[in-house]
């Protein structure tokens, strides 16, 4: 496990300065940076921003294995905790960032980087069900995928973590356990659901908004986003479900290999300044942990509360966690049979 | 190479000409492949990397029962389309060899326009037409449930390898003596008795290519099950993706991938003795 206080990579004798020194080679999730801020990145320091996205953890983790070089990446928690862990991240001096400061006090020393110096929080994120409520009656439970009035109109996410961690807290286990009896009984509720399903996918936006779902297992911050893109934003609601809330944080990191960190840092100190943040929340629809901008975000959801992910809530929830490597294995093994089951 | 000094005979020349060819097949085919079987044997690091070891269980949990559905549906799927391809094909080729007169080469490029886009876009635009609320209902005024179906992974396949099978089988009844349809017409009158008695058997080796061309990439496909299908359509391409992209789990991918590459080796032993066959006869 990576959780402790020493990675392996040794403290840079020379501090990095949060001065451009090229283009920034950036490397996210797509559409979950405000756009609009490239622009004006790339006005005001004069460098280019040479964007590419990756579409899952595993994705990023295999470019970046394969000795592509980024200058920022947004891995979730408990991916940072791993590539810190492996010195993959470079350590950098928080001096250097003069915004820090509206960064949430929960954040200060954050259990994915004790040491606060090899990430910068970017955003919170629940796991629950979006629904279509002109169609169907929600329960609030995961149970709901398995709705019969939505057979064929029900969408898992494609993704291990979540839907394991879905199927332990069904069960009544632990979202992260890997107790192997825990696991099997997550599989086999999962497995109990998959005749129910149209599918598994990430896309959960895009398979609401072309009718095809009535619920989805998927992400708060995705449903605000979606109510851009239909007729009748009223009928699509998230909900966080009663068995337990998934939560999980991503973060700014700087790899180890960039070749531009001092961009890297400028750009960071960039989104942190709260006029940027809060354009930023504007478009993505994910609260970001900043004192300021979260008024945007308090905003955006206020007639649905049920989006909101607050500190409180990390406090309380159940966050996901890195499963050290046997555990991963065995839930990476659990999901492909889940998949070919 | 041979010691020939001075002026080259037609086999070291040919030998000679055949190595850029062969460089090539060797640095991005041979290597890989090599780099493939023996990450099979390998493990992971704690970031999810590969190394290279002795982990031969990579093989015990390809052959568990559970992974044998997958195959065999990949298999059915494959069979499936070949046969479409054939049936939607053969005509098509059979139009084109024989009635397409001067602008034949005008519908052979025709036939191969469509590959010009890249497969995966155009199954992102068969997402699209078949969507719930997507055109082809919308033009038909129904509400079919088209996605997410093994129909739909099978639709995709055709589609995507249709042409394969419509080439080699051109090619057959293009080099095919139109005397003998005329001389079997003689002898027997009917058109479909001559077809089956005469063109068909003519232009079996074709068809055999077809379908050989359109079966393999087909059982490996993963694409259209990822883009098409639900979560009934799994198959062996999906695994194998999954390991690599998903699980990162690359020596199992890598041991999926050296299994299926043998039993479609298997099947193309089988082809080409057929096909040696029909040459020698």
């Amino acid at each position: 496990m990576g959780n402790d206080d020493t990675p392996k990579q040794p403290a840079k004798a020379k501090v990095v300065p949060a001065k451009p020194d090229g283009d920034l080679v950036y490397f996210n999730w797509s559409e979950y940076l405000n756009p609009k801020l490239f622009k004006q990145f790339e006005k005001r320091y004069g460098v280019k921003v040479r964007q590419s996205n990756f579409d899952s953890m595993q994705g990023m983790m295999a470019k970046l294995r394969s000795g592509n070089r980024y200058d920022v990446i947004f891995p979730t928690a408990e991916w940072a905790i791993r590539l810190r862990a492996a010195g993959a991240l470079l350590r950098f001096d928080p001096g250097q960032l003069k915004h820090m400061d509206t960064v949430y006090d929960y954040f200060a020393k954050p259990w994915y980087d004790p040491t606060a110096d090899h990430t910068v929080p970017y955003a919170m994120y629940a796991t629950g069900l979006i629904y279509r409520t002109d169609k169907i009656q929600p329960t609030g439970s995961f149970n709901d995928l398995g709705m019969p009035e939505a057979k064929g109109r029900s969408y898992m996410l494609d993704d291990f973590q979540e839907v394991i961690g879905a199927g332990n807290l069904v069960n009544g286990a632990e979202l992260n356990s890997t107790d192997p009896a825990d696991v099997e009984k997550a599989k086999e509720w999962a497995l109990g659901i998959k005749p129910n399903l149209r599918g598994f996918s990430t896309d959960d936006i895009q398979n609401m908004v072309n009718g095809n779902g009535w619920v989805h297992h998927g992400w708060n911050g995705d449903v605000v986003n979606l109510r851009y893109q239909v007729k009748d934003p009223e009928n699509y609601s998230f909900q966080k479900c009663s068995e337990g809330i998934p939560l999980g944080s991503d973060c700014f990191a700087i790899p180890a290999n960039a070749e531009h960190p001092g961009t890297a840092l400028t750009f960071i100190n960039f989104m942190l300044e709260p006029e940027n943040a809060a354009k930023n929340i504007n478009y993505m629809g994910y609260p970001m942990p900043y004192k300021g901008p979260d008024e945007t975000f308090a905003e955006l959801v206020k007639d649905d509360p049920a989006i909101n992910v607050t500190v409180e809530d990390l406090q309380s929830g159940q966050q996901f966690e890195d499963l050290g490597r046997d555990g991963r294995r065995l839930w990476d093994q659990t999901w492909t049979e889940i998949k070919a089951g | 190479m041979d010691g020939n000094q001075g002026g080259l005979t037609g086999d070291a020349f040919a030998a000679r000409a055949l190595l850029p060819g062969g460089l090539w097949l060797l640095a991005f085919f041979a290597v890989p492949l090599a780099i493939v079987v023996a990450l099979s044997f390998g493990t992971t690091d704690d970031l999810g990397g590969a190394i290279y070891g002795w982990y031969p269980e990579n093989y015990s949990r390809v052959f568990d029962p559970l992974f044998l559905p997958v195959l065999a549906r990949s298999v059915g799927y494959a069979l499936a389309t070949v046969a479409l391809c054939l049936a939607l094909g053969y005509p098509v080729a059979y139009y084109i060899a024989r009635f397409g007169g001067r602008r034949k080469n005008v519908l052979v490029a025709l036939v191969v326009l469509p590959f010009v886009v890249n497969y995966l876009v155009r199954t992102y635009a068969w997402v699209a037409l078949l969507a719930d609320e997507g055109l082809v209902n919308g033009v038909l005024g129904t509400s079919v449930r088209f996605l997410n179906t093994p129909y739909a992974v099978i639709g995709g396949l055709v589609y995507g390898y249709l042409a394969f099978m419509i080439l080699p089988v051109y090619a057959a009844l293009d080099r095919m003596d139109p005397a003998l349809i005329e001389a079997g017409k003689d002898l027997y009158g009917s058109s479909w008795r001559t077809f089956v008695h005469v063109t068909w058997p003519t232009t079996f080796q074709g068809v055999l290519a077809g379908s050989v061309l359109v079966f393999l990439p087909a059982v490996g496909d993963f694409v259209s099950a990822q883009l098409l299908g639900g979560p009934g359509t799994y198959m062996v391409g999906n695994l194998i993706q999954q390991q690599f992209f998903g699980a990162e789990d690359w020596p199992f991918g890598s041991a999926l991938t050296t299994v299926l590459m043998l039993f479609l080796l298997g099947w193309m032993v089988l082809y080409l003795r057929s096909a040696a066959r029909a040459v020698r006869t």
